[in-house]
């Protein structure tokens, strides 16, 4: 008796193995009812589920031979990375259409993760219907591998009550929250995000920009220059003449938040979420917040870092499934689902028209009103290595940060390591 | 001869019916560690879209690595101080529990709940009461304002504090266990003798109490060897890396890079470290078993 179970143990074992292995190439293949199933992977939207389905029925009415499928994907970046790199390294093609990250089209692209959708989506024409920042990232040497779906961007938040403008140079700022916490004291001046993580790389990134800095030279991730120096200069002074407090250097978008929120500080750098807390009913800043353009050196209004999601298609699904994916991203991306993300989701449209959108101006006026800053958004250097160096900008922008290295110094060795990894790749 | 022929049938019998565990365990943990060691020995990087067999080149790269010797060090000091600290308060705290008191075994079950939440959320919970504004900690401080988690000497400390908190329980329940293990008939001799309490718990007490010591520091240092979850959740490695640990530069390295080779490498040096930590452990182990 015993005897006999082994070998069917043995064998129950082989193809659990092996059916493990061959995960999703069957799958997809199945048509429930003759009708073909498209998957999309996408992060939660957070808010009512209706409007959303309603937009993906309205998919499925359009196209009756086609089941649609949405699954969820991890609500932190990192995960869903992780998860896309290995499911698409494993080549599999148990889904169709799926959500990256604003910093992954071209290390998707490159990896061959990702197919290229410059027919249905022309360069051109994105450039015509959708804002510069957003396209400069979906964008890889010409051709086109993601849409737009949503988009985030960098903003400072001031109080209207402590300070008579919104402040355009770094210098206007310093003075600002100094005259404020002279009259106040016990107020914090400038709240931002410090932590060792990618929201710090962020708030870099728009230092350097605001510097004259660039990100990218040539396909070269430019970290070594006098721009960058003056703007870890600039952060490290911030916390050092205790403009903003030693604490910032733990602080991710939710820590500063909360500071900000409680009205403790004159200024907050982070993304446009923070402003429905902001206005709610029980907020002790309520009517007392202003939003503007990141201050510069020279008082040009400066750009935020751009953040968000973009829709692309899974490379190893068959051209007939590629060609309904690519209808799909074709209606999620439209002016009419931009809308109902900006209404009912507070995600922020990619498509320039949509700000000009009298519905949009009725129904969300902050959102209609970010205009000026979304055109404005950069993305981080553009480069199939971002991930890559990610690691490297983190660890050195938090040392100059935190006052453990001088700017030069992390500079210098943040440019030595990231040559050292893209340099490889010639 | 016909019963020593029923024992070989025995013995073979017995060889198949573990055999089915065998490969369950070569499956789930034999075949993972060889593709590890076999992935180190390539450049693999997932972006560049390249996979070519390099020797231990990786190694040699490692070698060299301040990030790694950086992070090797931090793993070493967050596995001696958290340790050493979760054994010198796990044995009072286990002599209290072996006392009899009403409300005992209530005590008892009380003092595993950190050791039963899981890391992720009680970690999350000591990052918001490290909160250097409204968190607890400095609150309780006298309203000080100490950067936990964003100051470079103070992370590491944070993240070795939530270690002990955490499994200071169970380590007492193990030293515990060894307790009871010891005959009392040698406590009422030392009685007899007059031997003060002092003397009683480091003559009697700590010499055989010492194999589920070394059993605890055994589970303990190869489990803090390769923390990730907690300091994972407190700081992800910042500021400047100053809390970053081997198995956090390897997952970054795996999965953020997509660096597939050389976090293998990574992977496969901790994986070292571990083996001759345990080896080590235990050899002292039945070097203790020998001496009772």
């Amino acid at each position: 008796m015993a005897r006999s179970l082994v070998p069917v143990l043995a064998l129950a074992l082989v193809v659990g193995l092996q059916s493990g292995c061959r995960r999703g190439s069957d799958e997809t293949r199945g048509a429930a009812g003759g009708r073909t199933r498209l998957v999309l992977k996408y992060q939660p939207l957070w808010g009512p589920p209706g409007p959303f389905h309603e937009l993906l029925s309205r998919f499925e009415q359009a196209n009756p031979g086609v089941e649609l499928v949405t699954e969820a994907l991890p609500n932190a970046s990192d995960l869903a990375h992780q998860f896309f790199l290995t499911s698409l390294e494993g080549r599999a093609r148990d889904f169709d259409v799926l959500v990256v990250d604003v910093v992954w089209v071209p290390e998707f692209a490159r990896a061959g993760w990702i197919a290229d959708l410059s027919e249905a989506f022309p360069p051109a024409r994105l450039r015509e219907e959708f804002l510069p920042g957003p396209v400069e990232a979906v964008v890889v040497e010409g051709r086109t591998y993601a849409v737009p779906w949503y988009l985030d961007v960098g903003i400072l938040y001031y109080r209207t009550d402590l300070v008579p403008r919104a402040p355009r140079t770094y210098a206007e700022l310093e003075r600002f929250a100094r005259e404020a916490r002279e009259r106040e004291p016990g107020l914090q001046g400038y709240v931002w995000q410090g932590r060792q993580y990618e929201g710090l790389s962020c708030n870099v990134y728009e230092a350097l920009w605001g510097h004259g800095g660039e990100a990218m030279e040539g396909g070269r991730v430019l970290l070594d220059t006098k721009p960058a120096r003056e703007a870890l200069t600039y952060l490290r002074g911030l916390i050092a003449e205790g403009v903003s407090p030693g604490t910032v250097t733990g602080f991710s978008e939710e820590e500063a938040r909360r500071v900000f929120q409680q009205g403790r500080a004159v200024f907050m750098r982070n993304w446009p979420y923070a402003w429905a807390e902001a206005q709610k009913e029980d907020s002790p800043i309520r009517g007392k917040v202003g939003i503007a353009p990141l201050p510069t050196v020279d008082g040009e209004p400066g750009s935020g870092a751009l953040g968000g999601w973009q829709l692309a298609v899974n490379a190893h699904v068959s051209p007939e499934r590629r060609r309904l994916a690519e209808k799909l991203i074709a209606h999620l991306t439209s002016p009419e689902a931009n809308r109902v993300l900006a209404l009912h989701y507070a995600r922020n449209p990619p498509r320039t028209a949509l700000y000009e959108d009298s519905r949009l101006k009725e129904g969300a006026p902050f959102i209609a009103g970010l205009r000026e800053l979304v055109e404005r958004a950069r993305p981080r250097p553009v480069t199939p290595y971002y991930n890559l160096i990610s690691d490297v900008l983190q660890s050195e922008f938090s040392a100059a940060v935190a006052g453990l290295r001088t700017p030069e110094e992390a500079l210098r060795r943040a440019q030595r390591q990231v040559d050292h990894l893209t340099g490889e790749a010639e | 001869m016909s019963a020593r022929g029923s024992l070989e049938r025995e013995r073979r019998q017995a060889y198949w019916l573990v055999a089915p565990s065998v490969l369950v365990l070569a499956a789930v943990a034999l075949y993972p560690i060889l593709a590890a060691v076999w992935l180190s020995l390539h450049r693999f990087i997932l972006v560049f879209g390249e996979r070519r067999f390099i020797g231990l080149g990786n190694f040699a790269y490692l070698s060299g690595d301040a990030r790694f010797w950086s992070a090797l060090g931090n793993t070493a000091y967050f596995t001696v101080v958290a340790v050493t600290v979760e054994l010198v308060l796990a044995v009072p705290l286990a002599l209290l529990l072996q006392r009899a008191f009403p409300g005992r075994g209530l005590l008892r079950a009380a003092v595993l709940v950190p050791w039963a939440i899981p890391t992720v959320v009680s970690a999350r919970l000591w990052a918001w009461m490290f909160n250097p504004d409204s968190g607890l900690i400095n609150r309780l401080l006298g309203g000080q304002d100490i950067n936990w988690l964003g100051a470079p000497g103070y992370a590491l400390h944070a993240a070795i504090l939530v270690d002990v908190w955490k499994t200071t329980p169970f380590v007492a329940l193990l030293v515990l266990a060894g307790l009871q293990g010891i005959p009392e008939d040698l406590y009422k001799a030392a009685r007899v003798d007059g031997a003060s309490s002092w003397r009683t718990f480091r003559s009697i007490t700590l010499p055989l109490l010492k194999p589920a010591l070394l059993l605890a520091l055994l589970f303990r240092s190869l489990d803090a060897f390769r923390v990730f979850d907690a300091i994972y959740v407190l700081t992800e490695g910042g500021p400047a890396n100053t809390t970053e640990t081997l198995s956090i530069y390897a997952y970054k390295t795996l999965m953020r890079s997509g660096d597939f080779g050389y976090g293998s490498a990574l992977s496969v040096a901790t994986f070292a470290c571990v083996v001759v930590l345990a080896v080590v452990w235990l050899r002292l182990l039945g070097r203790a078993e020998e001496g009772r």
